[in-house]
């Protein structure tokens, strides 16, 4: 095994964790959100059934001025509303929102780094 | 062009005169019969001299599970808008396949979200019909209900609504465009609604419609899921080491679904910042959006051959790992 394909398996078995505390986040955190008559028109939009999940997570994990601006902005309704959801949930969700976030975007953006710097034909 | 009646009550020929001033003459069911009692949810054709075609239309129709939702979808939306809007569905179901390899684009989440809120705002409407029917005292709460999904479905998905509505000449306005119009076609007590089918093809749309109408929401990615199945197929056929090719399948899949998702959400950001910062309006968005799908597509493209190319070699690393 090429040291390239090594390093994107490691990227690869950090998405994979990432997938499977995307279904524990989905079932301990969202779908007491979903529950929730508070909370359960916050979520954002949801493209396909699962997307609120990442909404509510990205709400949780980033900073919260970034969220702010956010819903500020013409396209609100795609985002969850952060401010409502702290309220909602307590310092496990979001440190798993967090760790999930986290996570999802380390392998997504290191698999993506790891080919680019393939295809400039740095591991050759 | 066909011209198809439906009822969601039986009515009888001459009312059909008195109330609609369509002569019973003029009506033909299934079978070239000229019916004395209109049947609930039957669908019959208006015309004189039923062309063949006529009558293959209404045996498309004919099933019970296919009229029915139909009747309903038309009584809802209005019999304009529910062949327009299988027009619409008929149609972007053909370009999905061409975007099978790429599983989680933009404008198959669109559309599903799309058809969502369709979903959610003609369910509104149904709860505003029978409150008024059977419970007047939660009439306006259902009102307001019909009216945020209206609001809901047309901040979110502006460009299909016109893509759908753009060739109804309605001059009152469609439930499609106003919700107005839709709570008082709710509210009136219509119980006829005609729709004008314009060829065989458009009628097999219609039942794909009515068929898909519960469902529409998921299933995209199903296609894709079933060109991967059938590799894995392929390769236990020919003998080959079906499971490592499950491996390779189902973590590609699992990974490009998961950079899509990312790449979206990310334009989705940036594209948010960007209304933010400068004076860009709708059209700029709309290039955006187009912009966000095309990288997000790539993206999961390439992730999915990335990890097409290397999980093999993890599958044998592993097995050899076990094996020691």
């Amino acid at each position: 095994m090429s040291l390239f394909s090594s390093l994107l398996g490691v990227a690869a078995l950090v998405g994979f964790f990432s997938i499977i505390l995307f279904v524990v986040f989905g079932q301990v955190t969202v779908r007491k959100l979903r529950k929730n008559p508070e909370t359960k028109n916050e979520l954002g939009i949801e493209f396909v059934s699962g997307w609120d999940i990442l909404n509510v997570a990205g709400a949780l994990a980033m900073p919260r001025w970034i969220n702010r601006k956010l819903r500020d902005s013409p396209l609100s309704a795609l985002y969850a509303n952060a401010d409502i959801l702290y309220k909602y949930t307590n310092t496990f969700d979001r440190i798993l929102a967090k760790v999930f976030y986290g996570a999802w975007v380390l392998s997504v953006v290191s698999m993506l780094v790891l080919m680019l710097l393939d295809s400039l034909s740095f591991f050759d | 062009m066909s011209e198809i009646l439906l009822c969601n009550q039986s009515l009888a020929a001459d009312s059909l005169q008195d109330i609609y001033s369509i002569s019973g003459n003029d009506v033909v069911g299934v079978g070239c019969m000229k019916p004395t009692v209109f049947e609930a949810y039957t669908p019959y054709a208006v015309s004189q001299n039923p062309s063949s075609i006529d009558q293959s239309v209404l045996n498309q129709l004919k099933p019970r599970s296919v009229s029915q939702e139909l009747t309903n979808l038309s009584l809802s939306f209005g019999g304009d808008n529910v062949v327009a809007l299988a027009d619409v569905t008929s149609k972007l179901q053909e370009y999905n396949i061409g975007l099978m390899g790429a599983s989680t684009s933009v404008y198959a989440n669109r559309i599903g979200g799309f058809a969502g809120a369709v979903k959610d705002y003609q369910a509104a409407l149904m709860e505003f019909r029978q409150a008024i029917k059977t419970n007047p005292a939660v009439k306006n709460v259902a009102k307001q209900k019909a009216y945020a999904a209206f609001q809901k479905m047309q901040r979110n998905f502006q460009l299909e609504l016109q893509a759908v509505t753009a060739h109804s000449k309605a001059r009152k306005g469609t439930p499609l465009t106003s919700a107005t119009r839709a709570t008082n076609i709710a509210r009136s007590s219509r119980n006829v609604t005609k729709l004008n089918v314009r060829n065989h093809i458009q009628a097999s749309n219609l039942v794909k419609l009515s068929k898909h109408a519960k469902f529409l929401g998921n299933g995209l990615a199903v296609i894709d899921f079933g060109s991967r199945v059938g590799n894995i197929h392929n390769s236990y056929k020919a003998g080959e080491n079906w499971e490592r090719e499950m491996f390779v399948e189902s973590s590609s899949f699992a990974l490009s679904v998961s950079a899509g998702a990312l790449a979206i959400k990310a334009g989705g950001a940036a594209l948010t910042f960007l209304m933010v910062a400068t004076p860009v309006g709708w059209v700029g968005l709309i290039i955006g959006g187009v912009a966000v799908a095309g990288v997000a597509a790539t993206t999961s493209i390439i992730v999915n051959s990335g990890i097409k190319n290397n999980s093999g070699s993890w599958y044998d690393a592993i097995m050899e790992w076990i094996q020691s």
